[in-house]
């Protein structure tokens, strides 16, 4: 007792500094997880909101029920659909776009990286209106480049599974800002001394490339990867603001389906159950990574 | 150090109630003694509402009125988590669509102890769908404050060119006139029908002598006459004569002519007149085309009081004043809604408006979306199904079994 007391004390500074994001994270993420899990056994509606003696405990039947409802099995699909193919794609581009940028440092490169960053800060309402004229069908400004082209019309956002990747499109574009940055401040955090001394190996850019710089950026690479795949695990601003799930359901996404039970049939419990499943298959993924992250060697 | 510590510490538990008491709602009697009310309006109205509430200010001096305009897209979100904190409005604006779940949730008052103190509150004030939005489980839960009511739009011109000197009164007229306007060619449509509105197949429904048995909880879409009516309604995106994607916007679509008719509510006037001035004298409205019936479905919003509010009386008051024929008919001066006082529509304004004249008459035959809480959930999938059946090629009939026994589980839940 007296131990702990003491390297508390010791710590003392170090906890002041830590206690507001520990406050903040215990009040806002933890906190709402249980009390989440708690609700995903009762059958909370609005009634039960207004008034608390109207919630019951129904043990696991919103789970049952989530099981055998077509729309999350579905929704299940697309965001699995989402995810398999825009994480590689933000991966591939946000590392691409980063090492292009870091070649040179003239203003050029300068205003590209804000061009870059740009999407990532735009407000989702705008783009949203924006990509909205540009998918569209009819005057659509990409069927209208396809047109010159004499090519046929795409029905991005009317077709289930080319609205899919119309939203991947879009997210992708939105997503790439954000890891540039990381990945850029990684790149300028490798000394100069590796790459001298690949050059006086006689390596060339390739092999500078794929021998020294991505080894060395695996660190920025496996948080990207942990942070866009539980990003987009919980995709759900394109299609709420695109296509609110449509056409057929085809771009549902798991986070869309809860908020729809959620708030706008009211369901609470039913929407809390499938936002724990989800929270069960982020957890689930996010440990799968960091078993199979290989061991750490030091160069 | 200890010292500096509280003062962190002081500092930030200062920062944190400032935040949490700028959420929390300020005392809402202010201190020269008058009460003030806080009303919520949604959208357009909320935005105009206080120019109304003014005037009752004025005739009112003890009654503050705050305004707070609420956009429609977070209306519903907001509240949610005003029946959750238990911290809402005085006044709320509700679409009649709305108004039963949350009067099952017991966030309205029941108004029913007052009736006799106003007069205007009396349901054969307003039209007969609009006064069934009141009630809900025998309690009376707010007052309808405007209307709308849906009829069809056309272009004259279009329609005398294919030969229709009149517009289409029956289902049989309406598909053949619509069926000779599509055929002008490839990239044309007969009549606009909007997937995404969840009203539009209940009112062929109702035309075709469609209704809910509420007494026995029987929802009956398996009857043959909803059955039929879906059948026709698909028959316009299965024979081409409307289009099954989004397309042109709908006001653009209507100055080319290329979906020279569609149904929409009294809003479309004005975005009519400002958006296509030069299609001024080409188009018209005309009540909905007869089958068994040609109703309407009736819509619009009602003021209902929250259930915790403490200033019930000033809130009466309010809800009397907006409810005046008078006012209502102010109201209709600004804000272009439609009054739900039937005798409001005796008055020169509206009954020699050609166009407001329809609509009136059109407002004599409508229903109101039935008084279910869970409206909104079964009419999102039924909603889903049609689109299974117009887009996705599904069997209308095992479509609408799978939806009847669905909806039906819906309502037993």
């Amino acid at each position: 007792m007296k131990g702990i007391l003491k390297s508390v004390s010791q710590a003392k500074h170090g906890l002041m500094f830590i206690a507001p994001a520990v406050l903040i994270l215990f009040v806002f993420s933890i906190v709402p997880i249980i009390i989440a899990f708690f609700i995903s056994f009762t059958d909370l509606n609005l009634k039960g909101l207004a008034d608390w003696s109207n919630i019951s405990f129904i043990g696991f039947e919103n789970y049952v029920e989530l099981f055998s409802d077509e729309l999350f099995h579905k929704s299940i699909y697309n965001t699995i659909f989402y995810v398999l193919i825009g994480v590689p794609l933000v991966i591939f581009f946000s590392l691409g776009i980063a090492l292009l940028l870091n070649y040179g440092t003239s203003k050029l490169f300068t205003v590209f990286r804000a061009v870059y960053y740009m999407p990532s800060i735009t407000n989702i309402i705008a783009v949203a209106v924006v990509w909205g004229y540009l998918y569209n069908t009819e005057y659509g400004l990409f069927n209208y480049l396809l047109s010159l082209l004499s090519a046929d019309k795409i029905p991005w956002l009317t077709d289930p599974t080319i609205a899919k990747l119309s939203l991947i499109i879009l997210a992708v574009w939105k997503g790439i800002g954000i890891n540039m940055i990381i990945f850029l401040a990684a790149l300028q955090g490798i000394p100069q001394s590796y790459y001298e001394a690949a050059k006086i190996d006689g390596a060339n850019r390739f092999q500078t490339l794929f021998y020294v710089t991505i080894p060395l950026l695996r660190y920025a690479t496996f948080f990207v990867t942990v942070t866009t795949l539980i990003g987009w695990m919980q995709f759900f601003e394109e299609p709420f603001v695109m296509t609110d799930g449509g056409p057929l359901d085809g771009t549902i996404s798991i986070a869309l389906f809860i908020y729809k039970n959620g708030f706008q049939f009211s369901e609470f419990g039913y929407a809390a159950a499938g936002s724990f499943i989800l929270f069960i298959f982020i957890i689930v993924t996010t440990l799968v990574q960091f078993k199979v992250r290989k061991s750490d060697t030091e160069y | 150090m200890r010292k500096k510590s509280s003062i962190i510490l002081g500092v930030c538990l200062l920062a944190i109630s400032m935040v949490l008491g700028a959420c929390s709602n300020s005392d809402n009697s202010s201190s020269d003694g008058s009460k003030e009310i806080t009303v919520w309006a949604m959208g357009e109205e909320g935005k105009k509402l206080s120019e109304l509430s003014k005037k009752f200010e004025e005739e009112h001096p003890d009654i503050k009125v705050n305004v707070q305009a609420i956009p429609w897209e977070n209306a519903h979100d907001k509240l949610l988590t005003a029946v959750a904190s238990q911290k809402g409005p005085d006044i709320v604006q509700l679409g009649t669509t709305w108004v039963p779940e949350f009067a099952d949730a017991g966030a309205l008052l029941d108004l029913s102890p007052h009736l006799e103190d106003y007069p205007e509150f009396k349901p054969d004030n307003y039209f007969e769908g609009a006064a069934e939005s009141m009630t809900f489980n025998d309690e009376v839960i707010g007052v309808p404050w405007y209307v709308e009511t849906r009829v069809l739009y056309y272009r004259t011109d279009l329609l005398k060119e294919a030969g229709y000197e009149e517009p289409p009164a029956t289902w049989d007229e309406l598909k053949e006139a619509a069926t000779t306007l599509s055929d002008r060619g490839d990239d044309y449509y007969g009549l606009d029908i909007d997937q995404n509105d969840q009203i539009t197949p209940f009112i062929f429904a109702w035309q075709n002598g469609y209704e809910i048995d509420a007494e026995n909880n029987n929802l009956n879409f398996d009857s043959p006459e909803f059955r039929e009516a879906m059948n026709y309604y698909h028959s316009y995106f299965e024979e081409g004569i409307s289009q099954t994607t989004e397309g042109v916007d709908m006001v653009q679509a209507f100055k080319d002519g290329v979906k020279p008719m569609f149904f929409s509510g009294p809003w479309m006037i004005n975005i009519l007149n400002d958006q296509a001035p030069d299609l001024e004298g080409k188009w018209d409205v005309a009540v909905m085309p007869e089958k068994e019936t040609n109703k309407s479905s009736i819509g619009g919003s009602n003021l209902s009081i929250f259930h915790n509010s403490e200033n019930v009386d000033e809130s009466l008051e309010f809800l009397s004043y907006m409810n005046e024929v008078e006012t209502q008919l102010e109201w209709l001066e600004i804000s272009n809604t439609l009054p739900s006082r039937v005798k409001a529509w005796e008055d020169p304004a509206l009954s020699e408006n050609k166009m407001l004249a329809t609509f009136g008459e059109q407002l004599e035959n409508t229903k109101a979306a039935p008084q279910l809480k869970e409206f909104e959930k079964i009419a999102q999938e039924l909603l889903a199904s049609i689109e299974r059946i117009n887009v996705g090629g599904a069997d209308l009939d095992k479509e609408l079994d799978d939806f009847s026994k669905k909806a039906n589980e819906i309502i037993e839940d």
